[in-house]
């Protein structure tokens, strides 16, 4: 769902540029390699407005074994550096790091990360920046990257984000940001003092959410911002009911005027760290601090394996924490009523409205279905998620994995299939039975309920800016507040509806219920026919060209299915029959889409006049392929003999080269070599012997043993 | 807001208290090489396989040079003539420069004496001795952490200074002539008669591979 939602709102975002200038898909992340290290540049939106102000990314995936460094590196090493050529409208703050991992280089230590580190930062694009604007935001990103030994590694990474009227969200990075920014550093809100010891520092934190953390603490450690706490010492620690309490050792760089700040570090049995920056104050230590010692057991790996199955680890929300969440979820869906992929929908539903509008009952009814079909759609994507996330696949931030180009073709058949249902081609409910209810019929509770099943799943995709950063936060959360929050952004959507539903007020408004209604409906199937133009558009980025042809045959096989189905009437096998068709209508793309690319033995390479002279100079024998995609016999010719297993192992056998003279479009050199071996038109195929002299030709329909047989005498092996 | 002002007296004559005892400390340190202290003795091989002793050097000031020619950090400094030159003004002015390679056998870094050498030519180096320090006691007794780290000791075998070559922590060449040299900063002002200022930074570059 997380892709399918990422790839929708980058479309939208372009569609919506597209009206004023063609453009592509704005991707909001880019990627490159160095030698050790994997580095994407993540940014929050896939559309800013001016003055905006969001976050970005760097993400680096590090080799096995090796490691960057937190912003103190500790006794040797670098933090990685941006040096920003961004568009002048765009403004980047500094990394803001996670906590990092004590990496010891006996005697010494580094502070860093291996495996993999997420360092946000801020972007802010300049208040006169217009809509329509490109912005690029781009920098080289340079990090030393250790193992035993020290490499400086740089990449370049660039995104263009454009600029427009309202914000859209790239769910994809900000579902990493979100989970990042649970790891960052919390403020203290305790208390933490320093006192001298003969040996340097003693540092005590009291503060109950260090205390509740130490329940589980495998390690508890102070990294220092500054060199005046020795890097390498182990730091002996007593714990107590309010905190804890570290002995630190001075380096030689502690004087009288030194102020020790730097991050409070501790690391569960399960594996994940919670960190504090602490700026402890000169005092007496706190009480409840120091009962007992403090034992580093380290990590627990049952309770790591655990830990890594449940997603983005975080502290539970408070109440108001909640309710914050909550009340963005609502804001959120009422917004996805603006968002132009639920308009087409919504129209539906204004028919509805403007239909029962005068029947006060009959539109409390349809107000109330709505609600439940929207709702339910939500709390079923808010089910899958929290089943996925207790499956274990933590991988999923915001989304299920699905073959997305399937939906998008699914979605434009159903556009096609509402748009002809609007247009009167068939009633869903009188020939099609129980698949819902007739959209704009009276009676049309049920039709209520799939209108709001329908605006809910392609309304879910346009999850504005609103959502992102609710919904990464609500995943991060326990089962019953992921769904929770999935059901209040449908109740936020379906809010509207339901209140106009129940305002008998709004009737007034409208006019008498007559013949203008049926045409107001039929005017309503032209944005649903430009929805699913817009499905195909964003197929074609998605899966190319074929896909589109899959798509098509499937609505060619669609439209036969309800026409079927007006004609067999109310017999049940016929409409068991009709049913079939219907079903498989939606099913011809996904399985054409699937068809397993075959796999050549000898593949074809494009044909030249000078690579026919080349490759006769190596006395190897020639195989040419005349042919078009508009001829239907090349295609034929292909299928059963030129790509069949026997031909493509005679190809080998002999050492063929295939090469194809692809005449699709207009070319002089193929139309020439045509002419000069009379060749009338195509298909036409040429075999060059190994040995030289004058090819032999093939036209017409071929089989494998006529083609074998001139290979194999072109060879000189008979 | 009575919470504060009831212990705002309390947490100033606490700070106040542990500010003066911090004051009072002697500041005690793990390392051996914090300027002012004596300089660890030490004797090791150099690449004439001479034993070389800090005694040897008494009465000249003495700079000695944590190094690995692995090291992204040293070849910023050999590559731009950084090291060369200021290698090359010390022992003008009569001063001894030890470069020392404590890398371990099978680090990056370790090299035999004719490689040693060899490194020496090849890079125009002007160490006076290249001192072979395999298995790391130099580096330890002085707290060597980086390459390059650098140390300089007065002719009566004090810490002079203890830190980086220069004072921009990058693996950059164009970094050079930005940075201020601390090692020619403090070379200048002890033939000043003046401390070295800064006597104390925080060196960069790769740990020493002990």
């Amino acid at each position: 769902m997380r892709a399918l939602i990422h790839r929708y709102t980058r479309s939208l975002a372009a569609l919506a540029l597209a009206i004023v200038l063609p453009v592509l898909p704005a991707s909001a992340q880019a990627t490159a390699s160095s030698d050790h290290a994997t580095g994407t540049l993540l940014v929050e939106r896939s559309a800013a407005t001016p003055g905006d102000t969001f976050l970005g990314a760097l993400r680096l995936k590090l080799a096995d074994g090796w490691h960057v460094y937190w912003r103190n590196p500790g006794d040797s090493g670098l933090p990685p550096t941006v040096e920003w050529s961004s568009s002048p409208a765009v403004t980047a703050g500094e990394f803001r790091f996670p906590p990092p991992h004590a990496i010891p280089l006996e005697p010494l230590m580094n502070y860093g990360y291996e495996g993999e580190v997420v360092l946000p930062f801020e972007l802010k694009i300049a208040a006169d920046a217009r809509p329509g604007d490109q912005l690029t935001i781009s920098g080289l990103f340079d990090y030393l990257i250790c193992a035993d030994v020290c490499i400086p590694e740089a990449i370049t990474l660039s995104i263009t984000l454009p600029v427009a009227a309202t914000p859209s969200a790239d769910a994809d990075a900000s579902a990493v940001i979100a989970a990042t920014l649970t790891k960052l550093p919390a403020n203290l809100t305790g208390r933490a003092a320093i006192e001298r010891t003969d040996a340097g520092f003693r540092i005590g934190v009291a503060d109950p959410a260090v205390a509740a953390a130490l329940v589980d603490a495998a390690d508890v450690r102070f990294f220092p911002n500054g060199p005046e706490i020795l890097h390498p010492p182990l730091q002996p620690a007593r714990t107590g009911p309010e905190g804890v309490v570290l002995e630190l050792q001075a380096s030689d760089f502690v004087t009288p005027n030194s102020v020790i700040a730097g991050l409070l570090v501790i690391e569960t049995k399960d594996g994940t760290q919670k960190s504090w920056e602490v700026a402890p104050t000169p005092g007496p230590m706190p009480d409840g601090i120091s009962a007992t010692e403090f034992v580093r057991t380290g990590v627990d790996p049952a309770k790591a394996a655990a830990a890594a199955r449940a997603s983005a680890p975080a502290a539970p929300l408070d109440f108001g924490g909640a309710v914050v969440l909550l009340g963005l979820a609502f804001l959120g869906g009422l917004v996805l009523n603006l968002m132009p992929c639920v308009l087409p929908v919504l129209t539906i539903k204004a028919a509805g409205l403007v239909h029962t509008a005068h029947d006060p009952v009959q539109s409390r009814k349809d107000g109330l279905a709505y609600l439940a079909g929207v709702v339910i759609c939500f709390a079923i994507v808010g089910v899958i998620l929290v089943a996925l996330k207790a499956a274990g696949d933590t991988s999923v931030g915001f989304g299920f994995q699905l073959q997305y180009s399937w939906v998008t073709a699914f979605f434009a058949l159903l556009m096609f299939a509402v748009g002809l249902n609007l247009l009167g081609v068939f009633e869903i409910g009188s020939s099609l039975g129980g698949v819902g209810g007739n959209l704009a019929d009276k009676g049309g509770t049920s039709g209520a309920f799939f209108t709001g099943l329908l605006a809910a799943f392609v309304g879910a995709p346009c999850v504005g800016p609103f959502m992102a950063p609710a919904v990464g936060v609500a995943l991060s959360q326990p089962a019953a507040m992921i769904l929770a929050v999935f059901v209040v952004i449908g109740l936020g959507m379906a809010a509207p509806f339901v209140l106009l539903s129940f305002t008998p007020a709004f009737a007034k408004v409208l006019p008498k219920p007559g013949k203008w209604m049926e045409t107001f409906r039929q005017v309503l199937a032209f944005p649903m026919f430009l929805t699913a133009l817009w499905m195909l558009w964003v197929l074609a980025t998605q899966a190319g060209p074929d896909a589109i042809l899959a798509v098509l045959a499937g609505a060619i096989v669609l439209a036969f299915g309800i026409w079927l189905a007006g004609k067999v009437g109310q017999g049940m096998a016929g409409r068991i029959a009709a049913a079939v068709v219907v079903i498989g209508g939606f099913a011809t793309a996904p399985i054409l889409m699937n068809l397993p690319k075959e796999q050549l033995l000898v593949e074809g390479q494009p044909w030249s006049p000078q690579q026919v002279s080349s490759l006769r100079a190596e006395g190897r024998v020639i195989f040419v392929d005349f042919t078009a995609t508009w001829c239907i016999t090349c295609q034929v010719n292909k299928k059963t003999t030129l790509y069949s297993a026997s031909v493509q192992q005679t190809f080998a056998d002999t050492d063929t080269a295939f090469l194809i003279a692809d005449w699709t479009n207009k070319d002089k050199v193929i139309a020439e070599e045509l002419a000069r071996h009379g060749a009338a038109g195509i298909p036409f195929y040429l075999v060059y012997p190994a040995s030289g002299g004058e090819p032999r030709k093939f036209d017409g329909l071929l089989s494998p043993g006529q083609i074998e047989q001139a290979l194999r005498e072109a060879a000189g092996s008979i | 807001m009575g919470i504060f002002r009831d212990r705002l007296p309390v947490v100033l004559g606490a700070g106040a208290a542990a500010v003066l005892t911090a004051a009072a400390l002697v500041v005690s340190s793990a390392s051996a090489a914090p300027p002012g202290n004596a300089a660890p003795a030490f004797t090791e091989v150099n690449t004439a396989g001479k034993p070389i002793s800090l005694a040897d050097f008494k009465g000249k000031t003495v700079i000695i040079e944590w190094t690995n020619n692995g090291c992204p950090f040293v070849q910023k400094h050999y590559n731009s003539q950084n090291m060369q030159k200021t290698q090359a003004a010390a022992t003008a002015d009569g001063v001894i420069w030890l470069s020392v390679i404590s890398s371990k056998p099978g680090a990056q870094g370790h090299v035999t004496p004719a490689q040693a050498d060899k490194l020496t030519a090849d890079r125009g180096a002007k160490p006076t001795h290249v001192l072979l320090d395999p298995d790391g006691s130099m580096g330890r007794a002085y707290g060597a952490k980086t390459t390059p780290h650098v140390y300089i000791i007065t002719p009566d075998g004090k810490i002079a200074y203890n830190g980086a070559i220069d004072s921009i922590q990058s693996n950059k060449v164009e970094d050079v002539p930005k940075a201020t040299n601390y090692v020619t900063a403090a070379l200048a002002n002890l033939e000043a008669g003046k401390a070295p200022d800064p006597a104390l930074t925080v060196p960069y570059g790769c740990d020493v591979k002990y």
